[in-house]
């Protein structure tokens, strides 16, 4: 690992718990435009199936109009997911922004902050529908209404906003707001290269 | 840059759908998890000798403490993004396969790492082991796919197609 790369690599490192700290304390306020796009898309997509979204830190309460079962005359079924499960990425992309030094450092950070928000209410999202649609006994299940290829659907959605986007997606946003770094990471070895 | 990038999501997409069918899981997934576990509990087994592995699962003989090695802590997913990232870059046939070879080893020492720390942070305090399986390894792994990529990136030699304009240098002579 030549030096530029390694002082990278290592300013990163630093930056993560610093990050972290702030991103866990914080999370209510930085996540709450997830929260309005997660409400937003509710009401447009499930207005049936979620009467109310709580917000409680950063744990998102689905009220649903769903029966837990057949003695719960009364009851309806709640659906907790935890936001920060699907939003850790977000320190990890703060932490690479300030180690790259690339100015300007807060456009970029503004610009990666909000294009990392629709992944994470995704995974968000998924988290619900695979939790009334899959995970939930069955009586819960067929309450929802998903037949067997809107079940595959979700399934796919939520592994894919659970294992792949929130880590995905801290990387391809660093790599496209520090395209000048990236090229200046890589000149010195091409320039010591060409004949 | 954005060719990279739609070939990338392609990319992923296609093989984290290859991974997800049940023949990927039987004859890879499976297989390469009961591997990590087994892995990991050779590493240990050098300094503690109270630990096994059974399947995915390491479990400590001394306290009862065991870890199962589920889908995304297995690495696997981590690999894709790292081949992908390659596969999609422009570069010689011959660097991508070294740089994927390279990369994916340099993935599962972490992950074995990951692996072996969680397995002794959960026995020491859960809470803490919920933050580091949940958040803090997740990121880390992702920063190491980064750092691998971009060590890959700065040693390929640069491909310019005929499509694409023609270095200043060139233009200006």
């Amino acid at each position: 690992m030549n030096a530029p790369l390694l002082r990278f690599v290592l300013v990163t490192l630093a930056w993560l718990p610093v990050t972290f700290a702030v991103w866990y304390v914080l999370a209510p306020v930085i996540l709450f435009p997830v929260q309005l796009l997660v409400r937003a898309i509710a009401a447009v997509a499930w207005r049936d199936l979620i009467t109310a979204i709580e917000s409680h830190g950063a744990v998102l309460s689905f009220v649903t109009t769903l029966r837990p079962g057949e003695t719960h005359a009364g009851g309806v079924l709640t659906v907790d997911v935890n936001t920060l499960l699907y939003a850790f990425g977000l320190p990890l992309f703060v932490a690479l922004a300030l180690a790259a030094r690339q100015a300007p450092r807060w456009r970029a950070i503004l610009i990666g902050y909000v294009a990392m928000l629709p992944f994470i209410a995704w995974g968000v999202l998924a988290d619900f529908l695979k939790n009334i649609a899959i995970t939930a006994p069955a009586l819960v299940a067929s309450q929802a209404g998903f037949g067997p290829r809107e079940r595959d659907i979700i399934a796919f959605a939520y592994q894919f906003g659970s294992l792949i986007l929130p880590a995905v997606v801290p990387a391809v946003a660093w790599v496209l707001t520090h395209r000048v770094f990236l090229e200046r990471m890589r000149a010195p070895r091409e320039a010591a290269t060409r004949p | 840059m954005v060719r990279f990038f739609a070939v990338f999501v392609v990319l992923l997409v296609v093989m984290f759908t290859a991974e997800l069918t049940p023949w990927a899981q039987q004859f890879f997934v499976v297989p390469w998890t009961n591997a990590l576990a087994s892995i990991a509990t050779s590493i240990v087994t050098v300094f503690d000798g109270n630990v096994i592995a059974s399947g995915k699962v390491i479990r400590s003989l001394s306290n009862g403490f065991a870890v199962s090695i589920e889908a995304g802590c297995n690495g696997v997913e981590a690999t894709l993004v790292l081949c992908a990232a390659i596969l999609a870059f422009p570069a010689p046939w011959r660097h991508k396969v070294v740089g994927m070879l390279i990369g994916i080893v340099a993935v599962q020492l972490l992950n074995v790492v990951r692996v072996i720390s969680l397995f002794y942070i959960g026995q020491w305090d859960f809470a803490v082991f919920e933050w580091a399986h949940q958040y803090v390894w997740q990121a880390l792994i992702m920063l190491d796919v980064l750092v691998v990529w971009l060590i890959w990136v700065r040693r390929v030699p640069r491909l310019h197609d005929s499509s694409s304009p023609p270095p200043a240098a060139l233009t200006a002579a």
